[in-house]
């Protein structure tokens, strides 16, 4: 009974070759993976031998267990016992370049989904269990929409300029993983607790003074990571920006990040969420860079100090009109060439001229004048005069008092990813990829911005008034 | 501030692993590894000459023959037999270029792979004829363009899975110049001789991606570049310094070595190819493979 059973089986030549090949191919696999336990552990061991012969090393000679990178120490070299060492030729130390692996993706199987988190603007967000480890990450599926051209190029960028950055306030990119079918990715990240915007709305108060202080500088850090990587975000806003529960601060989603170059080139105008859009881009130009993403930086900043985003528009035309009316009317002088931009032809200002400083000072009674120089500077209309993302990060704000709270301070807060269905303000989404609207004549006028400012609220804090 | 390792990305690439380079998913699907190693060359030479006819910059092109490379690499990787080396070739240069400066549509690259392919294209004549092709031998119809789309879209999804989307390049060109400025070797008016050592240096590089070798696969990009400046150089007649300059670049005199070897045999073995498939090419379509691999096996029965 059971040789028949076997003969059944085994009687199949095709079957024996075939399963012969599976055999081998499993036993490489295994023996890679076996290899690569064993470096991982001899590494370990060096390391640990190492560190313990460090630290004993005054009190005896040893024989020394040098790693190919470990070149025995100058004091080691002195101890009598260490003839072998005296013979080698002058060390010389050469840089060696971390060397990355490569083998096929994952399968999506591999992480157990928890729960849903978000849809960002490129793909759906779950909190997932990698089950052989346990460990909690983040999945996030990407959208395959225009699948014209194939794998969009949107997705690629995300994965190629997630990949290239690694910083302490850049979510990091774990691996990619792959579905059943062939458009299902997934990204694997790092997971987060909190995102900036969901946590800020539950909060009474908001965040402090010095809190913001090391808020700000963890993304103006991540920022000038990036751009001195040739990476421009474009998509920076509160509710991409994540937290952990040790005040900690990651930029995430990249969906709309890419590679750009100097002198810049053409690139399209539809990104940055529309409360988050710098002027230029409003305006329709082409050639843009790094300065885009640090208006963003500046309405985040304004958005920290108030609870509430700081401009509000409701289209793009109204974007601009809310732009203006915070920080000025742009002026020949202050913005050479802003009339020479696309949408800008179209626009009509009134005749007097306004200050900027005066406005933003007004609706941020509180801040001090480094905070607002900052401030104001960031949301420059004319680009060239915001500062780099290096210059914001030295500025006096940050060594002024308070001084920035240190992360392991941050208070806690309740984890909003988890099941709890939360409430939602309406706020837009990120630009799908397609044509720039323009802007039409007609819409655009300008020149009563500042008709009704009489009728408005003044800030809080002090006002004279003149009877 | 020094960079920390990890952030040498821009320097460095991904290696292959002792276990990938020992097998290859081609080897274990009955491909002899010679035929292996001329469809590889094939396969480099294709996009070469399809990234010229599109005009794209040689470091697009040289990404994409990379790519190609990694895709075929190991037991876990592609294979020659189950992705035509033609389709993953065409899908990597289209790849490649989307995420570039210069993305190029579906129908230009598979207009021009078209006609590379076509039998009486340059790249499979025999190297003494040199009758223009005939046109209407690659016209790419309606019909067959989008069949062939569907071909070149799916191989993109199989390509970026087999290589874990890892679409980072770097390549050595731009290096291997700022070292030559750094030696000195290129003054601010060129001079004849430093033209050609430049144009020498670059040339190697070029070639280095054709070695059977798979030096892009193996060297970090620092090494490669110091290589095919040193043998520039000797070739060229341009002294450098005495002193071991390599080690100021962080390579090895070893590594030096083993490179400028590996780069020097190129020419040989590329001479070799060129003779070994002068009637009709290589077998760069799935059909076309299968018949050379059933000749093989009958000739060696």
């Amino acid at each position: 009974m059971a040789s028949q059973v076997k003969s059944r089986w085994a009687d199949d030549e095709e079957d024996t070759a075939l399963e012969a090949q599976r055999r081998r191919e499993k036993e490489l696999k295994k023996q890679a993976k076996a290899d690569r336990q064993r470096k991982v552990q001899e590494e370990e061991n060096l390391r640990k031998q190492n560190a313990a012969t460090a630290t004993d090393d005054s009190i005896n000679g040893h024989d020394g267990v040098n790693g190919e990178s470990e070149r025995p120490s100058k004091r080691r070299r002195l101890s009598p016992e260490q003839d072998t060492a005296t013979i080698e030729p002058v060390p010389v130390k050469l840089l060696r370049f971390p060397a990355s692996e490569w083998g096929p993706c994952r399968h999506v199987d591999n992480f157990e989904k928890l729960n849903h988190i978000e849809e960002g603007s490129y793909g759906w967000v779950s909190r997932a269990k990698e089950t052989a480890t346990g460990e909690i990450v983040a999945l996030k599926k990407l959208k395959m929409d225009n699948a014209n051209d194939g794998f969009p190029v949107t997705g690629l960028r995300e994965i190629q300029t997630l990949m290239a950055s690694k910083h302490e306030n850049i979510v990091a990119l774990r691996e990619v993983v792959m579905g059943d079918k062939l458009d299902d990715v997934f990204l694997v990240m790092d997971f987060l607790e909190h995102d900036l915007k969901t946590l800020q709305e539950d909060m009474l108060d908001g965040f402090s003074p010095s809190e913001i202080k090391t808020l700000l500088l963890q993304l103006t850090s991540a920022v000038e990571y990036l751009h001195s990587n040739w990476i421009l975000h474009r998509d920076l806003k509160t509710s991409n920006l994540l937290m952990n529960n040790r005040g900690q601060m990651k930029v995430a989603d990249f969906g709309m990040a890419r590679y750009y170059g100097d002198p810049p080139p053409k690139l399209t105008q539809l990104v940055v969420t529309l409360w988050y859009r710098a002027p230029e881009l409003l305006l329709g130009t082409e050639k843009y860079g790094a300065e885009i993403d640090l208006w963003s930086v500046g309405c985040i900043l304004g958005e920290l100090l108030t609870k509430q985003p700081l401009l509000q528009g409701k289209n793009e035309v109204d974007q601009l009109s809310k732009i203006f009316e915070l920080c000025g009317i742009p002026t020949e002088a202050a913005w050479p060439g802003f009339k020479r931009l696309p949408n800008a032809r179209s626009l009509r200002f009134p005749n007097t001229s306004q200050t900027t400083g005066a406005v933003i000072r007004a609706k941020f009674p509180l801040l001090t004048a480094a905070g607002t120089s900052l401030l104001t500077s960031l949301l420059s209309l004319n680009p060239a005069q915001r500062p780099t993302a290096k210059e914001a990060l030295t500025h006096p704000y940050f060594r002024e008092d308070p001084k920035p709270k240190s992360t392991a301070m941050f208070p806690t807060f309740p984890s909003k990813a988890g099941q709890e269905k939360r409430r939602r303000i309406a706020s837009p989404s990120a630009p799908k990829r397609g044509d720039a609207p323009r802007i039409a004549g007609e819409a655009a006028d300008f020149s009563d911005i500042f008709a009704n400012r009489d009728d408005e609220e003044v800030g809080g804090g002090f006002a004279l008034k003149l009877i | 501030m020094a960079p920390e390792p990890d952030q040498l990305s821009s320097l460095s690439n991904p290696l292959t692993t002792i276990e990938q380079l020992s097998t290859s998913s081609s080897q274990l699907d009955r491909v002899p590894a010679d035929l292996e190693s001329s469809l590889r060359f094939a396969g480099a030479q294709l996009t070469q000459a399809a990234g010229i006819l599109l005009r794209l910059p040689q470091e697009i092109i040289a990404q994409a023959i990379v790519i190609l490379y990694r895709f075929y690499v190991g037991s876990e990787g592609g294979s020659f037999r189950i992705n035509a080396v033609k389709d993953i070739s065409a899908a990597s240069l289209y790849m490649t270029a989307k995420i570039s400066f210069l993305p190029q549509s579906t129908r230009s690259i598979l207009n021009v792979y078209a006609y590379l392919l076509s039998p009486t294209s340059p790249l499979r004549q025999p190297l003494e004829t040199s009758t223009k092709p005939d046109p209407e031998s690659y016209y790419l119809s309606e019909g067959s363009y989008q069949t062939a789309r569907v071909t070149l879209l799916q191989t993109e999804s199989i390509l970026l899975r087999s290589v874990s989307f890892i679409t980072q390049v770097t390549i050595p060109h731009h290096l291997a110049l700022t070292y030559l400025q750094t030696l000195g070797a290129l003054p601010p008016t060129s001079t004849p001789k430093s033209t050609a050592l430049a144009a020498r240096t670059i040339a190697h590089l070029n070639t280095a991606l054709l070695s059977p070798q798979l030096l892009y696969l193996t060297h970090q990009p620092p090494a490669l570049a110091i290589a095919a400046v040193y043998l520039a150089a000797r070739e060229v007649g341009v002294k450098l310094t005495s002193a071991e300059w390599w080690e100021v670049f962080d390579v090895d005199r070893e590594e030096l070595g083993f490179l400028v070897v590996a780069l020097g045999s190129c020419e040989g073995w590329i001479r070799d190819e060129k003779t070994r498939w002068r009637d009709g090419g290589c077998p760069l379509a799935s059909e076309e493979l299968e018949v050379e691999i059933e000749r093989r096996e009958r000739e060696s029965a």
